[in-house]
């Protein structure tokens, strides 16, 4: 298309072009918005700061190790619940399926082989995911109510497979993927932070990522611009399902058993970390090093809590306390963007 | 209410400013109004008319100056103080809550922060009687006091607001583009209840960039331009061009009507005995370089029509031929591949995404063409989005957020999306709702363009007017099928508006 300029009528006074167009920006107003769209990287500076000075022992190799250990599962969890999230959905069934995934991983072909075991609990999160990504996307149905039910459905089928005890896996390197590093580093963060790039890359880069930003901010207005809706929120729900299903393989790798309560209240640490990292619940916003760094923040709470002696009664309600805080910290951001935006949109 | 006499002002502003970070909405306005009197308020998109209502109806606070409500020695500071002080407010979305009756919408201030309404005493039962009657008066007949309010049509729902009028001791009232989400049929109903407000000893200000509905009402009109107060004219001994001319500042020339086409162009969309939703039998067909207006008023089919022949509600009956061939889309993209494009009336809901940018507003169609295995080459995307931005000279560049930008140029956007799809026929509902004067000649344009370059376009519109200046051939639809076929230069507004409300199907 080309031509069809409209404003060359005699009409349209002098508007010259080149000063509407390119708003230029200062190098140091630019700084300064870059700055304050990395709130959650400010807050965990300053949660590392404290960290750091309340407890000897954060900052040696083997606490950072174990850290990173710690975070890698959920912040894959994490990466797919972003996903979703961004697709104006939610997935409160992630602990019950990493839970499912990793029994089902560690319990069929007698778990003998790892290979066969990734691939159980990848296919595992995959049908998960196909069900929810069905009765979401093509039924319509509200993906809070939906994946309340395979949250049931999931754990429960858990509990059946397991009789209520952990079930050790046949294979002697199950936990090889979990143990090993390279060059130091873990290969579980290692694992996690490529997923991270990778699923960075697909939601900026294609045209599916594009399309999931757009039905995320506005279904009618994206299949109106001929965007296949169902299609794209299905695949949203069977990706992010094999996400979840690796993720609970990696879990039990990582124990060692499959253990029926395993991924218990990941919804929670998911939800929060996503929200933490500036992604909007109601979808259509959100960038994936948000959710990462939200992920991280979470991970030190954690730590710090253990590393500070807190008792493991206590250990919940400070990490929902201190979660609270880090919501309220973000949004207090969003309200003043919100006014800045409400008061441009008012001119 | 209209105790006031004439001589004290129901408003005053003295040197009212304010201020949003990087604009200045409005710059040191006084204005004085009257009880008794209608006073319209002008200008185009973004000349501050929206900002100097909500600082009137205390939703927002000046900046300097100050805004004084005749009988209260302070300020407004909130929305329920204004109430309360007699203001009432109309917005140009219409203020209702759609999961709440119509009946209780009516009685919506009993809920409000408003001066003796608590919140554990009990909501205060109304007759259905007096809630009848404030509809009655709005032109609501025969509406079940229980319908959801969300189940309304637009302009339904903006006639509900009005309800209010009927229920809240106001002394001014204040619509704010009241009727733009309305059609004519609606107009005439305001129009009377202006009247008999003013009547009352209402102070009415009644802000628009329409001319027929501010000459038609209004006693006095402000004009304002890029915030500033330009003028106050009455309207009695002021000719409509005079206020045009004020709003945007040079003389617009009207434009008149294509000639029409030497010998019928050859047919490219034809439907025959078409039915969908409203639509319950059209025929009709539309030619290529030809620029085909549907005229009729809300509920007459032509929306159903319009979507139904781009793919974007099933066909019930009838037949839809391209180029001679049978034709049957199962959806939007189905039809886009098939080069037919539809623009939605309802621009924020399905014009564009409310958190893209312009640049992947104008590309979200033809996403396609810039990726390799499902992977955007950015570049080229970014390349094409500077070139459509400076074609359509959207304002603020491709960076800035579709939705902070005013009526046209959001308008711009969804066409440059529309048109990135290379369509052949191209099917506008309403293109220029909400559109201010000089807005609405770049559309124009952009259609003139279209039919030029041989391509089809359908032009689905309640305004009379505006299908007359830009259209090749007008049908008119009345109660789902095609009533008269009018030619332009040889009709007139009345023409069409007798056709689609009395207009009998041959």
């Amino acid at each position: 298309m080309s031509g069809i300029a409209p404003s060359t009528g005699p009409h349209t006074s002098g508007t010259d072009v080149n000063t509407i167009i390119v708003p230029k920006e200062s190098t140091g107003s630019k700084l300064a918005r870059l700055a304050k769209e990395q709130y959650p990287l400010a807050i965990l500076i300053v949660l590392l700061i404290v960290a750091g000075l309340s407890s000897d022992a954060f900052f040696s190799a083997r606490n950072i190790t174990n850290l990173l250990v710690q975070v890698s599962v959920i912040g894959i969890v994490t990466l797919a619940q972003f996903m979703i999230i961004v697709s104006s959905g939610i997935d409160i069934s992630v602990g019950s399926i990493v839970a499912l995934a990793g029994v089902m991983g560690a319990v069929m072909f007698s778990g003998n082989s790892v290979f066969l075991a990734i691939v159980v609990s990848i296919v595992i999160g995959i049908i998960s995911g196909s069900l929810t990504g069905y009765l979401v996307s093509y039924r319509k149905l509200e993906p809070f109510i939906v994946t309340l039910g395979v949250m049931a459905l999931g754990r429960g089928l858990v509990y059946a497979a397991t009789e209520g005890s952990p079930v050790a896996p046949g294979a002697a390197d199950f936990r090889a993927i979990a143990t090993a590093t390279i060059a130091g580093i873990p290969l579980l963060a290692i694992i996690w932070i490529v997923l991270a790039i990778a699923v960075a890359f697909v939601m900026n880069r294609t045209v599916f990522g594009r399309r999931v930003f757009a039905i995320g901010s506005s279904k009618d207005a994206a299949r109106a611009a001929g965007i296949p809706v169902e299609r794209t929120l299905m695949l949203v729900y069977v990706v992010a399902g094999a996400m979840i299903g690796f993720a609970g393989f990696l879990l039990a790798s990582r124990v060692g058993v499959a253990t029926p309560t395993a991924g218990n209240l990941y919804e929670l640490d998911a939800i929060a970390a996503v929200v933490i990292g500036g992604t909007s619940l109601v979808g259509g916003r959100g960038r994936v090093l948000g959710a990462v760094i939200g992920t991280v923040i979470l991970g030190v709470i954690s730590n710090l809590l253990v590393l500070l002696n807190v008792s493991t009664y206590l250990q919940d309600a400070f990490r929902g306390g201190l979660i609270l805080v880090a919501i309220v910290l973000t949004s207090l951001q969003f309200a003043s963007r919100r006014k800045r935006r409400k008061a441009a949109e008012a001119v | 209410m209209g105790s006031t006499p004439k001589g004290t002002p129901a408003l005053t502003l003295s040197s009212v400013s304010k201020a949003y970070p990087g604009v200045q909405a409005l710059d040191s306005v006084d204005l004085v109004a009257y009880p008794g009197e209608v006073l319209a308020i002008c200008g185009a998109n973004g000349a501050g008319k929206s900002t100097l209502a909500k600082l009137i109806a205390g939703q927002e606070r000046p900046s300097g100056g100050e805004v004084r409500i005749g009988g209260v020695e302070h300020d407004i500071r909130t929305p329920s103080e204004a109430a309360d002080s007699g203001v009432l407010f109309m917005h140009q979305d219409p203020l209702v809550i759609e999961d709440f009756t119509v009946a209780e919408n009516v009685w919506l201030s009993g809920i409000s922060a408003q001066k003796g309404n608590r919140a554990l005493k009990m909501t205060a039962t109304q007759t259905a009687d007096r809630t009848l009657q404030a509809l009655a008066a709005v032109g609501m007949r025969g509406l079940p006091l229980s319908t959801r309010a969300g189940d309304l049509a637009p302009g339904s729902r903006q006639m509900l607001a009005l309800s209010r009028t009927q229920v809240q001791d106001h002394n001014i009232l204040i619509l704010d583009e009241t009727t733009a989400s309305t059609t004519e049929e609606h107009f005439k109903v305001v129009e009377e209840l202006v009247r008999r407000e003013r009547d009352a000893g209402v102070c009415v200000i009644f802000v628009s960039h329409r001319m027929d509905e501010v000459f038609a009402m209004a006693d006095r009109i402000a004009v304002l331009r890029g915030g500033k107060l330009v003028d106050v004219v009455s309207t009695a001994d002021t000719e409509r061009d005079d206020v045009v001319t004020l709003m945007i500042g040079e003389a617009l020339e009207s434009m008149e009507a294509p000639l029409p086409h030497e010998q019928a162009p050859e047919p490219v969309l034809t439907a025959t005995g078409l039915a969908a939703g409203g639509a319950r039998d059209v025929t009709m067909t539309a030619g290529a370089g030809e620029v085909v207006g549907i005229y009729g008023l809300v509920g007459s089919g032509r929306s159903s029509f319009a979507r139904a022949i781009t793919g974007n509600m099933p066909v019930d009956d009838g037949t839809l031929t391209l180029r001679g061939k049978p034709v049957r889309f199962r959806s939007n993209r189905d039809a886009m591949a098939r080069g037919i494009v539809y623009l939605s009336e309802d621009r924020k809901r399905e014009g564009f995404v409310k958190d893209f940018s312009n640049g992947f507003n104008m590309t979200l169609s033809t996403l396609e063409d810039y990726s390799t295995a499902g992977v955007i080459n950015v570049r080229k995307e970014r390349k094409r989005v500077l070139e459509l931005t400076a074609e359509y000279q959207v304002k603020g560049g491709p960076n800035v957020l579709t939705r902070t930008l005013s009526g046209g140029n959001q308008q711009k956007v969804c066409i440059a999306r529309g048109l990135e799809a290379s369509p052949s026929v191209i099917v506008l509902d309403e293109p220029t709702k909400g559109i201010d004067v000089r807005a609405r000649l770049n559309i124009y344009n952009i259609i003139r363009a279209l039919a030029e370059q041989g391509k089809t376009v359908i032009v689905v519109s309640s305004e009379a007017e505006e299908l007359l200046s830009i259209c090749h051939r007008i049908v008119v639809m009345r109660d789902g099928a095609i009533v008269s076929e009018r030619p332009p230069r040889q009709s007139t507004t009345d023409d069409l508006i007798r056709d689609a409300l009395e207009g009998v199907a041959a």
